[in-house]
């Protein structure tokens, strides 16, 4: 995508992304409507957004994948995305689909340390049908960091796998950011993902950003989920969402049922 | 009891939507449940501890699936030995393999196979390329694709082999009109099965070499043809079998050599054995060929699950 103009009325700030009046309209209905985006280089930005929000339209107007999007976009040359589904070419091998696309004459030596720094290193010969979901995603992973992006874009990448598999990600992605600082978009609707990864937190409600909250500066790192400022932030966050958080409904159990079940297991 | 079985007797409540409620419904809300006991269901008990039992084998396992067909040969011997099968009708299997085996001897078999062979391959040779080209060109580009599907479409249901009777008056009666026909046989699942698989790649993977980077060029080598391979090989594997059926109808124009040949002559001289050994001649060449593609299959998609 094209890089910034020269005649600039904006701050010099450096930044990974600006994006200003998005709006996209699908035949009647006007999914996005006007959304204005900075992000600066290194930020951990996550978006969450009900189902149909239209998160998902936004990250894809910024990877380039839908050019009928209206508005200004500015994003870095070198950016790298990953989806729900993994995306590996069952036809080539794990490190043939990491390196895929990648320019250079060294591309398998930084494609088998990519492959290293998700634990993937013995799979690099390997076909994609032997990796599980969480292999898989992990060399989809491997294959976006290879390039050394400027902004990595990912659309609810941990969405198809299990809850254990998904708090594994979760270190694994937090790990490879601090260490190769891309800019990053995460779309998700998993508020506690949100919160454990992202510098800030954006939440989408009927086309425009409702709620922009950093979090870096209030909530320093490690996040423990024992921490109140965790359940204040997520009760924060599903508040705009719109749903309630489960903290408040209470289960009332009838205590003779308890003592009947206690006599028939003892 | 389960922790279900708190929640018997009381059925979830059904919430109306909210005036501002998004397009999703609202989930019900789990009333909490009422002080009534619950009644003790009557429990069956499971049989367990089954394991499998080993079925006597009669027969080594390889051996099984061959059962029913050496029960089939074995009543065909029967019943011509018996004289339930006059030996003009049809031959017993011991007699057929007596014949063929003179046939091998006389020298008669084997150019005859090998002229039939070679026509087979000529036929894929040049048919395979042909209609390769031609669904590259209607799947990988806008212009060929008004160009050439819609002819091949319209074209396909012509049969084929009431072609016959124009190509011979275009093509004479020798070696070309018999491989020609082969060709235009072998052409259509060829074109059709590659052209299918071309136009149903994964859109996914479409978009993943797009956000990769990688070049129109790269995108038909990497992905878009790797991805229309399995499509191919099953239109090759139409393609052999065809190719062996039309054979032996194109053998019978005007034969002067090749299986085709010997089975003209053996109805004229009631030789129904020696018949027989050549339709399963031609039998054993198809699937030979077969085989041969699934192999290239099994090599060229190992990476297929389930393979």
């Amino acid at each position: 995508m094209a890089t910034r103009p020269v005649s600039d009325p904006f701050p010099t700030e450096a930044l990974a992304v600006r994006a200003r009046g998005v709006t996209r309209t699908f035949g009647d209905r006007q999914v996005l409507r006007g959304i204005d985006l900075d992000i600066r280089p290194g930020e951990f930005v996550a978006l969450l957004g009900r189902s149909g929000s239209g998160k998902s339209t936004f990250l894809r107007a910024l990877a380039a994948l839908d050019t009928e999007v209206s508005g200004e976009i500015f994003v870095p040359e070198r950016r790298a995305v990953g989806f729900q589904d993994p995306r590996l070419m069952p036809w080539a091998r794990v490190l043939d689909n990491v390196v895929l696309g990648l320019q250079g004459s060294d591309g398998k030596a930084r494609g088998l340390q990519a492959l290293d720094e998700v634990g993937l290193a013995d799979h690099a010969r390997d076909w994609p049908k032997t990796l599980s979901g969480g292999e898989a995603q992990r060399a989809a992973l491997a294959r976006a960091l290879v390039r050394e992006p400027a902004l990595l874009l990912l659309d609810e990448p941990f969405g198809a796998l299990d809850a254990l598999t998904r708090i594994r990600m979760h270190r694994l992605v937090a790990e490879l950011c601090a260490r190769h600082h891309p800019a990053v978009l995460l779309v998700t609707h998993d508020v506690d993902e949100a919160v454990v990864l992202a510098d800030r937190v954006l939440v989408l409600t009927d086309g425009v950003i409702s709620l922009d909250r950093p979090i870096a500066s209030t909530f320093p790192r490690p996040r423990l989920r024992s921490d109140p400022r965790f359940a204040a932030l997520r009760s924060e966050l599903l508040a705009e969402l719109g749903v309630e958080d489960d903290a408040t409904i209470t289960i009332e159990v009838d205590p003779e049922f308890d003592s009947q079940t206690k006599e028939s297991t003892s | 009891m389960t922790a279900v079985d708190r929640y018997v007797g009381t059925k979830p409540a059904p919430v109306a939507s909210s005036p501002d409620a998004t397009t999703e419904t609202a989930l019900p809300v789990v009333p909490t449940p009422s002080a009534a006991p619950v009644a003790q269901p009557t429990l069956v008990k499971l049989p367990t501890g089954q394991h499998d039992q080993k079925r006597r084998r009669w027969v080594p396992r390889g051996a099984e699936r061959f059962l029913g067909v050496v029960l089939l040969f074995a009543i065909w011997e029967i019943a011509a030995q018996v004289g339930w099968l006059s030996p003009q009708t049809l031959a017993a299997p011991s007699k057929v393999v007596n014949v063929g085996w003179h046939m091998i001897e006389d020298g008669k078999l084997g150019p005859a196979l090998w002229a039939s062979f070679t026509r087979v391959l000529w036929g894929l040779g040049i048919g395979i390329p042909i209609a390769t080209a031609l669904a590259l060109a209607a799947g990988l580009t806008r212009v060929g694709d008004d160009l050439i599907d819609r002819n091949v479409q319209m074209l396909r249901f012509v049969p084929v082999i009431g072609l016959q009777s124009v190509l011979i008056l275009w093509l004479g009666i020798g070696e070309t009109v018999k491989i020609t026909l082969i060709v235009i046989g072998v052409a259509f699942p060829v074109y059709v099965n590659t052209y299918t698989a071309i136009r149903q790649i994964n859109p996914g993977h479409l978009e993943l070499a797009r956000v990769v980077g990688l070049s129109k060029f790269a995108q038909i080598r990497k992905v878009i043809l790797p991805g229309a391979m399995p499509g191919f090989l099953v239109g090759v594997r139409l393609a052999t079998a065809i190719a062996w059926l039309i054979l032996v109808f194109a053998e019978q124009i005007n034969a002067t050599n090749g299986l085709g040949y010997l089975i003209i002559q053996a109805q004229t001289f009631f030789l129904s054995d020696v018949i027989i050994v050549c339709l399963l001649v031609y039998a054993v060449l198809g699937l030979l060929t077969d085989t041969f593609v699934r192999a290239l299959e099994n090599r060229v998609l190992r990476w297929q699950p389930g393979r």
